[in-house]
């Protein structure tokens, strides 16, 4: 990417931060949303762990590290790439035909469409309950597991991304299938806080190998904490799930490609 | 005459579901996942542990699953149809609403009513195998099974209010995304679909008695699983029925300030 590129793309997410403060109630709003929908995350953990004690086998201080790992990492996704979840609605607008005639790649065009405001309370929240989890965990929080925890952040964004990416592909294709992102953010923010081995195994498996949700946050936090090798899957895959995120997302890129190629409009 | 045209005035949203059988096979694929990852979830939560909040594990899973099958009741996707508030604003068609020879109000009434009845046939059959399987326990008496039915009843009602106020609030705001979504996250979290109210501390329970949410869902589902005693259950009824009443003379008070604010592009 040329540092023109760069400058251009600053100066677009400058003027999309203005035109969001256009509507000042619904932009402070926005903010609070993106906080309140990560505090009902922490409420039904809270409530849940003060419950039933002992989630999973998984002592409290640890149990919070998934949320944790799992909402900075979703926070950052909303900032950064979260624009192709809802690409069904681009897609019905026509707005992608517009995109398609522009020099800018459609998918950086995507990315630049609006300021996500709602990242400033999602960041702020993850951030805090992230501090509040560290903190209180017994953890030697020395150099490789302070690195480790960073990587597993940045691989469940774009574990994340990877799959509001094949979401937008098969969008491209058929608009309905903005249906399944919904559904998708459902399943994660449900089931991607708390160990998947308080689950039956079969309906662990499936959120390990169907839908790799236990990738995002679940794993890394288990090795992390001693319980790399209590998963059900072997240490290996679970403690290299950072970097399923990067191969997870190449992969949906080259298929981003090949969707747009395929693209035609109403049109055609 | 007006029956027949309230009936096609219904049926909008329920049609274009029909006609679209890959949405059907995706509510019901998602709607059967749920079921069983909310199941097992809390079945897998109360592995070490007999009875908490008042509730045993049994009734824990059928407050859970019900949770579930009463949130298709209103999950259609308006939005995909382009007739919601919103979208009349940001296009400018809201004013067609007010050109018909059916009020807005109404309208708006009908399309939801069609949009409940259809979700209520995706629940009562998602209900029904649930029952068949074993998921979810059969209410208590006949008694319980018609005051809940008499109770989730009044709960949508209160929702379809709730919804409505929101929508109005498009025509001062001209957009209602953000508090669309704080909405739906009090809905969920004060009505007790993340989890039931009963697990949560007692200043929790007590703030959201004097909102209407928990009459929404957390009230029959009480009232399905035992927690709330049918002794009780007068009281829960006409607290709901309290909710629906001040609701609709506020969203009729709405809807006719909200017209004095509509006008036709070119005045």
């Amino acid at each position: 990417m040329s540092v023109n590129a760069v400058r251009i793309m600053w100066r677009v997410t400058r003027l999309n931060f203005r035109a969001q403060l256009e509507y000042r109630t619904e932009f402070l709003m926005m903010i609070a949303i993106g906080a309140v929908w990560q505090v009902s995350v922490i409420v039904f953990a809270t409530v849940l762990l003060s419950r039933f004690a002992g989630m999973g086998g998984w002592d409290s201080s640890d149990v919070l590290l998934i949320p944790a790992t799992r909402m900075l990492a979703h926070g950052l996704f909303v900032l950064v790439l979260g624009r192709v979840h809802g690409l069904g609605r681009h897609i019905q607008e026509g707005i992608i035909d517009t995109c398609l005639v522009r020099p800018m790649p459609v998918h950086r065009q995507l990315q630049l469409a609006y300021f996500p405001t709602n990242a400033i309370g999602d960041l702020t929240v993850a951030a805090g309950l992230m501090a509040g989890a560290v903190s209180r965990s017994h953890l030697d929080w020395t150099a490789g597991r302070v690195a480790y925890l960073i990587a597993a952040v940045l691989g469940g964004m774009l574990l994340e991304a990877a799959l509001f990416t094949a979401v937008a592909c098969a969008s491209l294709r058929f608009p309905a299938a903005d249906y399944w992102g919904r559904w998708l953010e459902e399943l994660l923010g449900t089931f991607g806080s708390y160990p998947l081995n308080v689950l039956p195994r079969a309906v662990g498996g499936l959120l390990t190998y169907g839908l790799p949700l236990a990738f995002v946050a679940y794993f890394p936090a288990a090795v992390l904490t001693g319980h790399g090798h209590d998963t059900g899957v072997p240490y290996w895959p679970a403690a290299l799930s950072p970097l399923l995120g990067v191969v997870a997302y190449l992969a949906a890129r080259l298929l981003w490609r090949r969707g747009l190629r395929h693209y035609a409009g109403v049109n055609g | 005459m007006a029956v027949l045209h309230a009936w096609r005035a219904a049926r909008v949203t329920p049609l274009g579901e029909l006609h679209t059988p890959p949405r059907i096979t995706a509510a019901l694929l998602r709607l059967t996942v749920q079921v069983v990852l909310v199941a097992s979830l809390w079945r897998g939560l109360y592995a070490h542990t007999g009875s908490t909040a008042g509730l045993g594990r049994d009734q824990a899973v059928t407050y859970a699953v019900l949770a579930v099958l009463a949130s298709r009741l209103r999950e259609l996707d308006q939005f995909t149809g382009r007739d919601t508030v919103i979208q009349h604003m940001h296009f400018g068609t809201i004013v067609y609403w007010y050109l018909r020879p059916l009020s807005p109000g109404r309208y708006y009434a009908l399309r939801a009513l069609g949009e409940q009845l259809y979700g209520l046939a995706w629940a009562l059959v998602g209900y029904a195998a649930c029952l068949a399987a074993g998921v979810v326990r059969p209410p208590g008496s006949a008694a319980v099974a018609g005051v809940f039915a008499l109770s989730l009843l009044l709960g949508q009602w209160v929702l379809y209010y709730v919804m409505l106020v929101l929508d109005q609030l498009c025509f001062w705001t001209l957009r209602n995304n953000a508090a669309m979504m704080i909405l739906i996250f009090a809905q969920n979290l004060l009505s007790g679909v993340y989890a039931p109210l009963w697990f949560f501390p007692d200043w929790f329970v007590t703030l959201s008695a004097f909102l209407p949410f928990q009459a929404t869902l957390s009230v029959p589902l009480s009232l399905y699983i035992g927690r709330i005693p049918l002794s009780d259950a007068a009281g829960a009824l006409a607290l709901q029925a309290a909710w629906v009443l001040a609701l609709a003379l506020f969203t009729r008070f709405l809807w006719r300030r909200a017209a004095l604010r509509v006008i036709s592009q070119g005045g």
